[in-house]
């Protein structure tokens, strides 16, 4: 199938007056977006900014502290804490993407029953983190369902009260946050391997490729990008948007040890009389965080496209 | 070049229609005027009960008082707004408030909540009719210890923190709590070993949230220190580690879960209100609301209430931590403030306490309403909580200051496992002192 | 395609193996799929209970008469389909602006080369990075010097910010797999930069349109804090937040709140029901020309 520019590279002309017209046609249509963006996130990104190097109440309360808050956030040792309890939950990110890759291949080559498990995989994406959260709280109780079937296997010793302690809350949260993102990741890969032709993956099958070298060898290069998306995303999330699921499993306790950076952020911000300014100071530690990953995998996304696209 | 001109035209002109019927859809702005109110109220836990839940809004109590005061006082309106969380609300009223748009009445939380938010909210004490003042406990929870003003209204929801025992439970064990109730610390471990011993789970409670703490264990801690000594320790005049008040109820706090009298999952559970409804538990720390669902499961006959035990030597004895929790209060941005007091004198009115009080069960504030005024048997656990009505301390958390009560809350948990001692605990309170 | 054309077997032990491969895969995926459905169980049979029956046994099934009325009330009380209209109007408006916008811009992000188009990329991106809770109080004052509090469009505008980064994310990457010949086909024929459109990424990127319209709707629908916060009157509150304040601190009712959360789970599920075929289309789409 010789192509003579694969995805991913310019299909529109390079140079001349066609060129030209493009890019502006590009410029009047990313306009709207950032538009909307900057009249919606502009000031409340800056001023959190600024409010980091305060110690904003929320209110009138506004007095420029300088280096203050990251001082005592770094200095107080949270931050190892909380960086720490982020880093294990990042282990749901390979989890997911690589499982919903093999569901999704699965899938497409039609196992039985697929057009069944496709529409139920999602559904948990429709269910509050919240309900989730609860019902894995209960069936990690002491006398949950889990610990349950552990006695029955004759394996009673190992039953524990899990969410107790970090060591082991932290893994069944990884479970969790895995078992939730399935069905997104599957149905987000199957969107993109509808751009794969059909007759390069039944020339594999016939030539005798076994299942894990079609996933992993020709599925995988031919969507580097959705890849890409579905794994920055995923980090993303981990990072800002798992704060109902803590909030109903654990509080981010026992103490702080399954308490993660934007839950600290919420503390900060609703429960512990307003220390805005020092939510703000957490904010913008997880804003660079979080970019020094995302550029990291975008890096390395460009480059695996390079050699396979 | 020119079909695609009109083409963006087109799109342009498409994305204006729609933008436009949005915004006419979301209706115009409401004028603000001189005679209406806006009130927030808490959808949860506050003027509206579970049991309206399955009404329509018109049906509610409040809609209904609402309309009584707008009937009373013709040419005024009081809009009512609920707000979904009752914590978000303080943010959300706090944005308001620097945007200029606050509500005129708002539904917080006492305390520290509303200390804090000092600078917008009004300074009612001009404006309280003196009655008012007599009739109505709880005015501490809402005077600022700073400035001595009173920022608002205690709600008619004195909450209460007790035990919650089950009577056939105790009775199997042999014991008599409605007559004899343990009193000292060593009556009640007594009292928790038999219950043990007979096979029941003496105490049962969810604390991934320090609800024993805050309900029962600050009391331990208030009446052997006193509440000086507490907020004292909150700025620093004098430290928790050295408080030997604080100490002695954590240790307490602990052996509970050494000796086996509270449940041994007690840092994780969410089920301990289940079992204690299912019948499998004898008693539970918890608060006046809880009382009518109780009643429900086990059955009015069933439901029992004592006070906590006391330490010997306390300072303050035969008390519990309680009062209300919620209070209304009127903010800077309101333009007819006196209305707006006018409404909460109402709203707080004999009457109108009565009426709500046929709603759900609470224990009002206003000390002119007694429990045969609501019909309670005398020896029904509502009634006994009207009892102990003038026998309560404010609740200690909602004191604290806001550098400690974030570790406060976080890591009292900690100390219930064991993975921190209590001088620990106290020591890192200290070192939110220094730093905050 | 599919498992009707089999690869050569060798011999009968590794055939049993394959088989045996077979069977523990669709074991797997058996016990995923029900663990996936339980949720959705245990809100049912909760929603059946009364509340002290809930309290006595949250996991077992109903032991008394099925409370239909929970379900009643949520109508007739609750009010709970107008409260569906409010979140319909909301996220309605938000997938028609996230796909209008986000088509438009990922395409030029997914095939036109130009300046500065990486640092956009990221800055774009970057907005996604800051959590909610900080940035609310000043985004609100802000929306309130405007007048945009209590409407339906700040609600609205402030979805658009906060998906705007996923979607074009979501959509460049499916747009940069469709092969650049039929584009380059498209503009030999004449197309302009909609006819390209059009013709060929609407048709090509459709299954990453679908996914867009399908998983921001159900964001949108079940999204609590920006509702809550920017919305105030009573008769514009989405049936999330409405929901949410039907289990308190001290009293609650999960049963009836249960019974409101599968009723809004159904619109989402429709949406999901209608969209999902269209996300594996494959190539059969008449793009070969």
């Amino acid at each position: 199938m010789a192509q003579r520019s694969g995805p991913g590279q310019a299909a529109l002309p390079r140079r001349g007056e066609m060129r030209r017209k493009n890019v502006r046609i590009a410029y009047l249509t990313i306009l709207p977006v950032i538009v909307i963006l900057l009249a919606v996130k502009a000031y409340p990104i800056i001023a959190t900014i600024y409010r980091s190097f305060t110690n904003w109440n929320g209110l009138y309360q506004n007095d420029f502290v300088g280096l203050a808050n990251y001082k005592e956030f770094f200095g107080s040792g949270l931050f190892m804490v909380l960086f720490k309890n982020n880093l294990v939950l990042l282990l749901s990110v390979p989890l997911q993407v690589i499982i919903g890759l093999i569901v999704a291949v699965l899938l497409y080559e039609h196992v039985p029953g697929w057009k069944a498990f496709r529409a139920i995989y999602y559904i948990p994406q429709i269910i509050s983190l919240v309900i989730l959260g609860y019902l894995f709280k209960s069936m990690f109780s002491l006398d949950g369902p889990v610990n349950q079937v552990l006695e029955s296997l004759g394996l009673g010793h190992l039953a524990k009260e899990w969410l107790a302690d970090g060591s082991t809350a932290l893994p069944i949260m990884v479970g969790c946050i895995t078992w939730y993102s399935i069905g997104w990741q599957t149905i987000v890969i199957l969107g993109g391997m509808s751009s794969i032709d059909p007759c390069v993956f039944e020339a594999a099958r016939l030539d005798g490729a076994n299942f894990f070298q079609r996933t992993f060898k020709i599925v995988l290069p031919m969507i580097t990008s959705v890849i890409t998306y579905c794994i920055v995303m995923a980090v993303v999330w981990t990072f800002t948007s798992l704060f109902s699921l803590i909030y109903s499993m654990t509080g981010g306790g026992p103490g702080y040890e399954t308490m993660t950076l934007d839950y600290m952020i919420y503390e900060k911000s609703f429960v512990t009389g307003s220390q805005l300014g020092m939510a703000c100071t957490i904010s913008v530690v997880l804003f660079v965080i979080i970019m020094i990953i995302t550029a990291a995998e975008m890096k390395l996304s460009n480059m695996a496209e390079k050699k396979w696209g | 070049m020119k079909s695609k001109m009109k083409k963006v035209v087109a799109l342009l002109l498409v994305a204006a229609l729609l933008l436009g019927t949005i915004t006419m859809l979301s209706g115009c702005s409401k004028k603000a005027d001189d005679n209406t109110l806006t009130i927030w109220i808490n959808g949860k836990d506050s003027y509206i009960g579970p049991s309206e839940q399955k009404l329509s809004q018109e049906d509610w109590y409040i809609s209904q008082a609402i309309q009584r005061f707008e009937d009373a006082n013709p040419g005024v309106t009081v809009e009512l707004v609920v707000s979904a969380d009752g914590e978000t609300a303080h943010q959300t009223f706090k944005a308001d408030a620097m945007a200029g748009t606050a509500p005129d009445l708002a539904n917080l939380w006492t305390g520290q909540n509303i200390f804090s938010m000092e600078d917008v909210i009004l300074d009612i004490s001009d404006l309280i009719p003196e009655e008012d003042l007599e009739n109505i406990s709880g005015w501490d929870s809402v005077t600022s210890p700073a400035t001595g003003a009173i920022l608002g209204y205690p709600t008619s929801d004195n909450q209460i923190c007790f035990f919650i025992y089950n009577k056939q439970i105790i009775s199997e064990c042999g014991l008599d709590f409605d007559n004899n109730p343990p009193r000292t610390i060593d009556e009640f471990n007594a009292a928790c070993q038999t219950i043990l011993d007979n096979g029941y789970t003496p105490i049962a409670s969810d604390e991934s949230f320090p609800w024993f703490g805050c309900y029962i264990v600050n009391y331990w801690w208030v009446q052997q220190s006193g509440y000086d000594r507490i907020l004292s320790d909150c700025d620093g005049t004098t430290t928790f580690a050295d408080d030997a008040g604080l100490i002695s109820a954590l240790e307490y706090y602990r052996s509970t879960i050494e000796n086996g009298y509270l449940n041994a999952d007690a840092v994780t559970s969410a089920d301990s209100w289940n079992k204690f409804c299912q019948g499998t538990v004898a008693m539970m720390p918890q608060v006046s609301s809880v009382v009518s669902d109780a009643e429900d499961a086990l059955g009015a006959e069933n439901v029992g209430v004592m006070l906590p035990p006391d330490f010997d030597g306390a300072q303050i004895t035969d008390q519990t931590i309680g009062g209300p929790g919620q209070c209304l209060v009127v903010s800077k941005d309101c333009k007819n403030p006196e209305l707006a007091v006018k409404f909460l004198s109402f709203l707080n009115s004999r009457d109108e306490v009565l009426r709500f009080l046929e709603v759900q069960s609470k224990v009002p504030t206003r000390t002119d309403i007694t429990a045969e005024d609501l019909g309670l048997a005398a020896d029904s656990a509502t009634a006994k909580l009207f009892d102990w009505s003038d026998q309560i301390v404010y609740w200690v958390d909602n004191s604290l200051y806001s550098t400690v009560v974030g570790d406060y809350y976080n890591l009292l948990p900690l100390v219930l496992a064991g993975k921190m001692t209590p001088v620990e605990f106290a020591e890192d309170l200290d070192g939110c002192v220094t730093a905050g | 395609m599919g498992l009707t054309v089999m690869a050569k077997q060798h011999n009968p032990t590794q055939k049993f193996w394959r088989t045996f491969g077979r069977v523990v895969i669709f074991i797997i995926l058996l016990i995923l799929a029900i663990s996936f459905l339980y949720p959705l169980y245990y809100m049912l049979i909760n929603s059946l209970k009364s509340l002290s029956g809930y309290y006595v046994d949250p996991f077992g099934l109903p032991s008394e008469k099925l409370q239909w009325q929970n379900f009643a009330t949520m109508i007739s009380q609750f009010k709970i389909l107008k409260l569906f209209g409010n979140s319909f109007i909301i996220s309605f408006f938000t997938v028609l602006g996230l796909v209008a916008f986000g088509t438009v811009a990922s395409f030029s992000f997914a095939k036109v080369d130009f300046k500065g188009k990486g640092g956009v990329y990221m800055a774009i991106l970057a907005t996604l990075f800051v959590p909610a809770q900080v940035t609310m109080i000043p985004m609100y004052i802000s929306f309130a010097k405007v007048g945009l509090v209590d409407s339906y469009f700040g609600v609205i505008l402030a979805y658009w910010a906060m998906f705007l980064p996923e979607t074009i994310m979501l959509m460049t990457a499916n747009f940069k797999s469709i092969p650049n010949e039929l584009i380059e086909a498209a503009t030999i024929d004449g197309c302009g930069y909609f006819g390209r459109l059009r013709n060929v990424v609407m048709p090509m990127g459709w299954p990453a349109i679908s996914l867009s319209i399908i998983f921001f709707f159900i964001c949108s629908w079940n999204d609590l804090f920006t509702p809550m916060v920017l919305l105030k009157s009573m008769d514009k509150r989405t049936v999330m937040v409405a929901l949410s304040s039907l289990i308190g601190r001290y009293t609650g009712d999960p049963p009836y709140q249960y019974a409101g959360l599968l009723m809004s789970a159904i619109p989402a599920l429709a949406v999901y029901a209608v969209f999902q075929k269209s996300i594996v289309k494959g190539m059969s789409m008449g793009a070969i020309k």
